[in-house]
Protein backbone atom coordinates (compact mmCIF):
# COMPACT_ATOMS: atom_id res chain seq x y z
CA UNK A 1 0.00 0.00 0.00
CA UNK A 2 2.80 2.41 0.88
CA UNK A 3 4.61 1.70 -2.36
CA UNK A 4 1.36 2.20 -4.25
CA UNK A 5 1.11 5.64 -2.69
CA UNK A 6 4.72 6.44 -3.57
CA UNK A 7 4.25 5.35 -7.19
CA UNK A 8 1.01 7.34 -7.55
CA UNK A 9 2.66 10.47 -6.11
CA UNK A 10 5.70 9.96 -8.36
CA UNK A 11 3.36 9.83 -11.35
CA UNK A 12 1.81 13.16 -10.34
CA UNK A 13 5.33 14.57 -9.95
CA UNK A 14 6.25 13.26 -13.38
CA UNK A 15 3.50 15.39 -14.93
CA UNK A 16 4.50 18.47 -12.95
CA UNK A 17 8.10 18.08 -14.13
CA UNK A 18 6.91 17.37 -17.68
CA UNK A 19 4.89 20.58 -17.70
CA UNK A 20 7.87 22.58 -16.44
CA UNK A 21 10.09 20.97 -19.07
CA UNK A 22 7.70 22.01 -21.86
CA UNK A 23 7.62 25.49 -20.37
CA UNK A 24 11.39 25.71 -20.13
CA UNK A 25 11.87 24.43 -23.66
CA UNK A 26 9.43 26.97 -25.04
CA UNK A 27 6.59 24.65 -26.09
CA UNK A 28 4.28 26.46 -23.72
CA UNK A 29 4.72 30.18 -24.25
CA UNK A 30 2.55 32.74 -22.58
CA UNK A 31 3.00 36.36 -23.49
CA UNK A 32 2.32 38.19 -20.27
CA UNK A 33 2.78 41.62 -18.85
CA UNK A 34 3.20 40.74 -15.21
CA UNK A 35 5.92 38.31 -14.50
CA UNK A 36 5.05 35.41 -12.28
CA UNK A 37 7.52 33.67 -10.05
CA UNK A 38 7.86 30.65 -12.32
CA UNK A 39 9.21 32.69 -15.21
CA UNK A 40 11.79 34.26 -12.97
CA UNK A 41 12.76 30.97 -11.31
CA UNK A 42 12.75 28.99 -14.54
CA UNK A 43 14.85 31.55 -16.37
CA UNK A 44 17.42 31.84 -13.59
CA UNK A 45 20.82 30.23 -13.89
CA UNK A 46 19.87 27.65 -11.26
CA UNK A 47 17.14 26.23 -13.52
CA UNK A 48 19.86 24.38 -15.44
CA UNK A 49 22.06 21.66 -13.97
CA UNK A 50 24.91 20.00 -15.91
CA UNK A 51 23.59 21.43 -19.15
CA UNK A 52 20.05 20.13 -18.73
CA UNK A 53 17.02 21.95 -17.32
CA UNK A 54 16.36 21.00 -13.70
CA UNK A 55 12.84 20.08 -14.84
CA UNK A 56 14.31 17.36 -17.06
CA UNK A 57 16.29 15.97 -14.12
CA UNK A 58 13.04 16.12 -12.16
CA UNK A 59 11.29 14.07 -14.84
CA UNK A 60 14.04 11.48 -14.68
CA UNK A 61 13.85 11.38 -10.89
CA UNK A 62 10.08 10.92 -10.83
CA UNK A 63 10.19 8.35 -13.61
CA UNK A 64 12.81 6.22 -11.84
CA UNK A 65 10.98 6.56 -8.51
CA UNK A 66 7.69 5.62 -10.17
CA UNK A 67 9.14 2.54 -11.89
CA UNK A 68 10.88 1.29 -8.74
CA UNK A 69 7.88 1.93 -6.49
CA UNK A 70 5.59 0.29 -9.06
CA UNK A 71 7.87 -2.74 -9.27
CA UNK A 72 7.69 -2.89 -5.48
CA UNK A 73 3.93 -3.31 -5.70
CA UNK A 74 4.25 -6.40 -7.90
CA UNK A 75 3.90 -9.76 -6.16
CA UNK A 76 7.42 -10.73 -7.15
CA UNK A 77 9.09 -7.86 -5.30
CA UNK A 78 6.44 -7.13 -2.69
CA UNK A 79 8.70 -8.31 0.13
CA UNK A 80 11.96 -7.21 -1.37
CA UNK A 81 13.57 -4.92 1.16
CA UNK A 82 16.08 -3.67 -1.42
CA UNK A 83 13.22 -1.77 -3.07
CA UNK A 84 12.49 -0.04 0.23
CA UNK A 85 16.13 0.92 0.67
CA UNK A 86 16.45 2.28 -2.87
CA UNK A 87 13.21 4.26 -2.50
CA UNK A 88 14.39 5.70 0.81
CA UNK A 89 17.73 6.76 -0.68
CA UNK A 90 16.14 8.18 -3.83
CA UNK A 91 13.46 10.20 -2.06
CA UNK A 92 15.94 11.27 0.63
CA UNK A 93 18.16 12.69 -2.08
CA UNK A 94 15.06 14.30 -3.64
CA UNK A 95 14.19 15.99 -0.35
CA UNK A 96 17.71 17.39 0.05
CA UNK A 97 17.81 18.64 -3.53
CA UNK A 98 14.33 20.21 -3.24
CA UNK A 99 15.38 21.88 -0.01
CA UNK A 100 18.38 23.40 -1.80
CA UNK A 101 16.15 24.63 -4.66
CA UNK A 102 13.60 26.07 -2.24
CA UNK A 103 16.41 27.85 -0.38
CA UNK A 104 17.56 29.38 -3.72
CA UNK A 105 14.02 30.48 -4.53
CA UNK A 106 13.47 32.12 -1.17
CA UNK A 107 16.83 33.69 -0.45
CA UNK A 108 18.68 34.06 -3.75
CA UNK A 109 16.18 34.38 -6.62
CA UNK A 110 13.51 35.96 -4.36
CA UNK A 111 10.68 34.38 -6.33
CA UNK A 112 8.58 31.31 -5.76
CA UNK A 113 7.40 29.00 -8.50
CA UNK A 114 4.25 27.24 -7.38
CA UNK A 115 5.07 24.12 -9.42
CA UNK A 116 8.40 23.83 -7.65
CA UNK A 117 6.63 24.11 -4.30
CA UNK A 118 4.22 21.36 -5.37
CA UNK A 119 7.19 19.23 -6.38
CA UNK A 120 8.96 19.81 -3.06
CA UNK A 121 5.82 18.79 -1.15
CA UNK A 122 5.37 15.66 -3.29
CA UNK A 123 8.99 14.64 -2.72
CA UNK A 124 8.68 15.18 1.02
CA UNK A 125 5.50 13.10 1.25
CA UNK A 126 7.14 10.35 -0.82
CA UNK A 127 10.13 10.42 1.51
CA UNK A 128 7.98 10.07 4.64
CA UNK A 129 6.05 7.15 3.13
CA UNK A 130 9.29 5.55 1.93
CA UNK A 131 10.68 5.86 5.45
CA UNK A 132 7.63 4.02 6.84
CA UNK A 133 7.97 1.39 4.11
CA UNK A 134 11.65 0.99 4.92
CA UNK A 135 10.80 0.55 8.62
CA UNK A 136 8.30 -2.17 7.65
CA UNK A 137 10.90 -3.86 5.47
CA UNK A 138 13.24 -4.15 8.42
CA UNK A 139 10.48 -6.00 10.27
CA UNK A 140 10.12 -8.48 7.38
CA UNK A 141 13.84 -9.07 7.48
CA UNK A 142 13.82 -9.75 11.22
CA UNK A 143 10.88 -12.15 10.76
CA UNK A 144 12.77 -13.94 8.04
CA UNK A 145 15.83 -14.27 10.26
CA UNK A 146 13.70 -15.93 12.95
CA UNK B 1 -4.65 -3.23 7.76
CA UNK B 2 -4.01 -6.05 10.20
CA UNK B 3 -0.38 -6.75 10.90
CA UNK B 4 -0.56 -10.40 10.05
CA UNK B 5 -1.88 -9.69 6.55
CA UNK B 6 0.80 -10.58 4.07
CA UNK B 7 1.87 -7.68 1.85
CA UNK B 8 1.15 -9.83 -1.19
CA UNK B 9 -2.46 -10.38 -0.21
CA UNK B 10 -3.10 -6.75 0.57
CA UNK B 11 -1.39 -5.71 -2.68
CA UNK B 12 -3.53 -8.00 -4.82
CA UNK B 13 -6.78 -6.88 -3.27
CA UNK B 14 -5.93 -3.24 -3.92
CA UNK B 15 -4.46 -3.72 -7.37
CA UNK B 16 -7.63 -2.77 -9.27
CA UNK B 17 -8.27 0.54 -7.46
CA UNK B 18 -4.52 1.29 -7.57
CA UNK B 19 -4.34 0.92 -11.34
CA UNK B 20 -7.53 2.98 -11.65
CA UNK B 21 -5.91 5.77 -9.61
CA UNK B 22 -2.80 5.67 -11.83
CA UNK B 23 -5.02 5.88 -14.90
CA UNK B 24 -6.89 8.88 -13.48
CA UNK B 25 -3.57 10.62 -12.77
CA UNK B 26 -2.36 9.98 -16.33
CA UNK B 27 -5.60 11.24 -17.88
CA UNK B 28 -5.79 14.28 -15.63
CA UNK B 29 -2.12 15.16 -16.11
CA UNK B 30 -2.18 14.77 -19.89
CA UNK B 31 -5.45 16.71 -20.10
CA UNK B 32 -4.12 19.60 -18.02
CA UNK B 33 -0.93 19.85 -20.08
CA UNK B 34 -2.89 19.77 -23.36
CA UNK B 35 -5.22 22.46 -22.07
CA UNK B 36 -2.30 24.67 -21.00
CA UNK B 37 -0.60 24.13 -24.32
CA UNK B 38 -3.72 25.05 -26.27
CA UNK B 39 -4.39 28.12 -24.19
CA UNK B 40 -0.95 29.41 -25.17
CA UNK B 41 -1.71 29.05 -28.88
CA UNK B 42 -3.53 31.49 -31.10
CA UNK B 43 -6.98 31.18 -32.66
CA UNK B 44 -5.63 29.05 -35.50
CA UNK B 45 -4.50 26.59 -32.87
CA UNK B 46 -1.34 25.57 -34.70
CA UNK B 47 1.06 28.31 -33.68
CA UNK B 48 2.14 29.62 -30.34
CA UNK B 49 1.30 33.27 -29.69
CA UNK B 50 4.95 34.17 -30.18
CA UNK B 51 5.21 32.26 -33.47
CA UNK B 52 2.16 34.13 -34.69
CA UNK B 53 3.78 37.46 -33.85
CA UNK B 54 6.94 36.39 -35.65
CA UNK B 55 4.89 36.01 -38.82
CA UNK B 56 3.17 39.33 -38.26
CA UNK B 57 6.44 41.25 -37.92
CA UNK B 58 8.38 39.37 -40.57
CA UNK B 59 8.74 42.41 -42.84
CA UNK B 60 9.30 45.04 -40.16
CA UNK B 61 12.37 47.20 -40.68
CA UNK B 62 15.23 47.76 -38.24
CA UNK B 63 14.25 48.77 -34.70
CA UNK B 64 14.29 52.48 -33.84
CA UNK B 65 14.29 52.69 -30.04
CA UNK B 66 13.99 55.94 -28.07
CA UNK B 67 17.22 56.80 -26.33
CA UNK B 68 18.37 58.60 -23.24
CA UNK B 69 21.84 59.50 -21.99
CA UNK B 70 25.36 59.18 -23.26
CA UNK B 71 25.78 56.63 -26.04
CA UNK B 72 29.41 56.03 -25.01
CA UNK B 73 28.46 54.97 -21.45
CA UNK B 74 29.93 51.58 -20.49
CA UNK B 75 26.54 49.95 -19.91
CA UNK B 76 23.54 49.70 -22.21
CA UNK B 77 20.12 49.25 -20.65
CA UNK B 78 17.37 48.26 -23.06
CA UNK B 79 13.76 48.15 -21.96
CA UNK B 80 10.90 46.39 -23.75
CA UNK B 81 7.57 47.58 -22.41
CA UNK B 82 3.87 47.57 -23.16
CA UNK B 83 2.03 50.80 -22.37
CA UNK B 84 -1.06 48.95 -21.20
CA UNK B 85 0.84 46.63 -18.88
CA UNK B 86 0.44 47.47 -15.18
CA UNK B 87 3.89 46.26 -14.18
CA UNK B 88 5.46 48.40 -16.92
CA UNK B 89 3.58 51.40 -15.54
CA UNK B 90 4.77 50.53 -12.07
CA UNK B 91 8.37 50.51 -13.28
CA UNK B 92 7.91 53.73 -15.28
CA UNK B 93 6.35 55.62 -12.39
CA UNK B 94 8.27 54.32 -9.40
CA UNK B 95 11.67 53.19 -10.63
CA UNK B 96 12.48 54.89 -13.92
CA UNK B 97 12.81 58.43 -12.52
CA UNK B 98 15.45 57.16 -10.09
CA UNK B 99 17.22 55.18 -12.80
CA UNK B 100 17.31 58.29 -14.96
CA UNK B 101 18.61 60.57 -12.24
CA UNK B 102 21.10 58.26 -10.57
CA UNK B 103 22.27 55.99 -13.39
CA UNK B 104 21.70 57.64 -16.75
CA UNK B 105 22.36 61.30 -15.97
CA UNK B 106 25.71 60.58 -14.24
CA UNK B 107 26.74 58.70 -17.40
CA UNK B 108 26.78 55.18 -15.95
CA UNK B 109 24.48 53.80 -18.63
CA UNK B 110 22.83 54.53 -21.96
CA UNK B 111 19.11 53.79 -22.18
CA UNK B 112 17.04 52.45 -25.06
CA UNK B 113 13.28 52.04 -24.88
CA UNK B 114 11.37 49.76 -27.24
CA UNK B 115 7.60 49.46 -27.22
CA UNK B 116 6.18 45.94 -27.36
CA UNK B 117 2.38 46.09 -27.55
CA UNK B 118 1.19 42.65 -26.45
CA UNK B 119 -1.63 41.10 -28.49
CA UNK B 120 -4.07 41.00 -25.58
CA UNK B 121 -3.82 44.75 -24.98
CA UNK B 122 -6.24 46.49 -27.33
CA UNK B 123 -5.04 50.06 -26.82
CA UNK B 124 -1.29 49.38 -26.50
CA UNK B 125 -0.54 50.09 -30.21
CA UNK B 126 -2.45 53.41 -30.03
CA UNK B 127 -0.58 54.37 -26.86
CA UNK B 128 2.72 53.52 -28.57
CA UNK B 129 1.74 55.77 -31.48
CA UNK B 130 0.70 58.60 -29.15
CA UNK B 131 4.14 58.53 -27.51
CA UNK B 132 6.01 58.15 -30.81
CA UNK B 133 4.25 61.27 -32.13
CA UNK B 134 5.43 63.24 -29.10
CA UNK B 135 8.99 62.35 -30.11
CA UNK B 136 8.55 64.62 -33.16
CA UNK B 137 8.39 67.50 -30.69
CA UNK B 138 11.19 66.13 -28.48
CA UNK B 139 8.75 65.29 -25.71
CA UNK B 140 8.79 61.54 -25.97
CA UNK B 141 9.85 60.86 -22.39
CA UNK B 142 7.32 63.31 -20.91
CA UNK B 143 4.52 61.77 -22.94
CA UNK B 144 5.67 58.25 -22.17
CA UNK B 145 5.52 59.05 -18.45
CA UNK B 146 2.06 60.63 -18.79
CA UNK B 147 0.67 57.64 -20.66
CA UNK B 148 1.95 55.25 -18.00
CA UNK B 149 0.95 57.51 -15.13
CA UNK B 150 -2.58 57.88 -16.49
CA UNK B 151 -2.91 54.21 -17.45
CA UNK B 152 -6.06 53.84 -15.34
CA UNK B 153 -7.81 56.45 -17.54
CA UNK B 154 -7.49 54.44 -20.76
CA UNK B 155 -6.15 50.98 -19.89
CA UNK B 156 -7.82 47.98 -18.30
CA UNK B 157 -10.30 48.70 -15.53
CA UNK B 158 -11.25 46.55 -12.55
CA UNK B 159 -13.64 44.50 -14.70
CA UNK B 160 -10.77 43.34 -16.91
CA UNK B 161 -11.83 45.46 -19.88
CA UNK B 162 -10.52 48.72 -21.34
CA UNK B 163 -12.17 51.65 -19.56
CA UNK B 164 -12.64 53.57 -22.83
CA UNK B 165 -13.43 52.29 -26.30
CA UNK B 166 -11.39 55.01 -28.02
CA UNK B 167 -8.33 56.18 -26.06
CA UNK B 168 -7.51 59.14 -28.33
CA UNK B 169 -9.34 61.84 -26.28
CA UNK B 170 -7.44 60.67 -23.17
CA UNK B 171 -4.10 60.73 -24.99
CA UNK B 172 -4.98 64.20 -26.26
CA UNK B 173 -5.36 65.48 -22.71
CA UNK B 174 -1.92 63.99 -21.94
CA UNK B 175 -0.49 65.75 -25.02
CA UNK B 176 -1.90 69.00 -23.72
CA UNK B 177 -0.53 68.36 -20.24
CA UNK B 178 3.03 67.93 -21.53
CA UNK B 179 2.71 71.03 -23.70
CA UNK B 180 2.68 69.53 -27.19
CA UNK B 181 1.54 71.37 -30.29
CA UNK B 182 -1.81 69.60 -30.40
CA UNK B 183 -2.54 70.08 -34.11
CA UNK B 184 0.80 68.58 -35.10
CA UNK B 185 0.49 65.74 -32.61
CA UNK B 186 -3.06 64.98 -33.75
CA UNK B 187 -2.19 64.87 -37.43
CA UNK B 188 0.71 62.52 -36.67
CA UNK B 189 -1.55 60.32 -34.54
CA UNK B 190 -4.42 60.25 -37.04
CA UNK B 191 -2.16 59.41 -39.98
CA UNK B 192 -0.50 56.58 -38.07
CA UNK B 193 2.84 58.08 -39.06
CA UNK B 194 4.86 55.92 -36.70
CA UNK B 195 2.97 52.64 -36.93
CA UNK B 196 5.96 51.16 -38.78
CA UNK B 197 8.35 52.31 -36.08
CA UNK B 198 6.16 50.70 -33.41
CA UNK B 199 6.01 47.49 -35.44
CA UNK B 200 9.78 47.52 -35.96
CA UNK B 201 10.42 47.90 -32.23
CA UNK B 202 7.92 45.15 -31.44
CA UNK B 203 9.62 42.97 -34.06
CA UNK B 204 12.89 43.46 -32.20
CA UNK B 205 11.19 42.18 -29.02
CA UNK B 206 9.99 39.10 -30.86
CA UNK B 207 13.44 38.52 -32.37
CA UNK B 208 14.94 38.59 -28.89
CA UNK B 209 12.32 36.21 -27.56
CA UNK B 210 10.81 38.67 -25.12
CA UNK B 211 7.85 36.89 -23.57
CA UNK B 212 6.75 39.24 -20.86
CA UNK B 213 6.90 42.94 -20.21
CA UNK B 214 8.80 44.73 -18.94
CA UNK B 215 11.93 42.88 -20.00
CA UNK B 216 15.34 44.47 -19.69
CA UNK B 217 18.61 43.70 -21.41
CA UNK B 218 21.62 44.98 -19.53
CA UNK B 219 24.64 44.79 -21.80
CA UNK B 220 22.73 42.15 -23.71
CA UNK B 221 21.75 40.01 -20.71
CA UNK B 222 18.02 39.42 -20.29
CA UNK B 223 16.22 40.26 -17.03
CA UNK B 224 12.48 39.79 -16.84
CA UNK B 225 10.06 41.77 -14.72
CA UNK B 226 9.89 45.25 -13.24
CA UNK B 227 13.27 45.66 -11.58
CA UNK B 228 13.58 47.79 -8.48
CA UNK B 229 16.12 50.62 -8.47
CA UNK B 230 18.48 48.66 -6.22
CA UNK B 231 18.30 45.59 -8.44
CA UNK B 232 18.92 47.70 -11.53
CA UNK B 233 21.87 49.51 -9.94
CA UNK B 234 23.44 46.23 -8.88
CA UNK B 235 23.10 44.80 -12.40
CA UNK B 236 24.48 47.97 -13.98
CA UNK B 237 27.46 47.96 -11.60
CA UNK B 238 28.16 44.30 -12.38
CA UNK B 239 27.88 44.93 -16.13
CA UNK B 240 30.22 47.94 -15.86
CA UNK B 241 32.74 45.85 -13.90
CA UNK B 242 32.61 43.07 -16.49
CA UNK B 243 32.95 45.56 -19.34
CA UNK B 244 36.04 47.10 -17.70
CA UNK B 245 37.67 43.76 -16.91
CA UNK B 246 37.10 42.42 -20.43
CA UNK B 247 38.50 45.67 -21.90
CA UNK B 248 41.57 45.31 -19.64
CA UNK B 249 42.16 41.71 -20.60
CA UNK B 250 41.84 42.70 -24.26
CA UNK B 251 44.79 45.05 -24.01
Amino acid sequence: MKRMLVSAIALVGLFVAFYLTLYKMGYIVQLTCSIDGCERVNSSKWATFLGLPVAVWGMGFYLVTFVIAYMGTLRRWARDSRISTVLLLLTGFGVLYSAWLTYLELYVIHAICQYCVVSAILVTVMFVISLLDWRDSRKWNSHQEI
Amino acid sequence: MAKNNSPQASSSSKRGPFLAVLLVIVLFGAGTILFKKNSSTDSHGDHSALEDLKGQYENAGPAQPYTLGDSTAPVLIEEFADYQCPSCAQYAIITEPDVRKRIIEPGLAYYKFYEFPLPMHKHAPAASLAAACANDQNKFWDMQYQIFYGQDQWGIGPNGREVVSNPKPVFKTFAQAVGLDIAAWESCYDSGKYNDRVAANAAEAVRRNVQSTPTFFINGKMHMGALTYDAMKKLVDEAAKNATSSADSGR
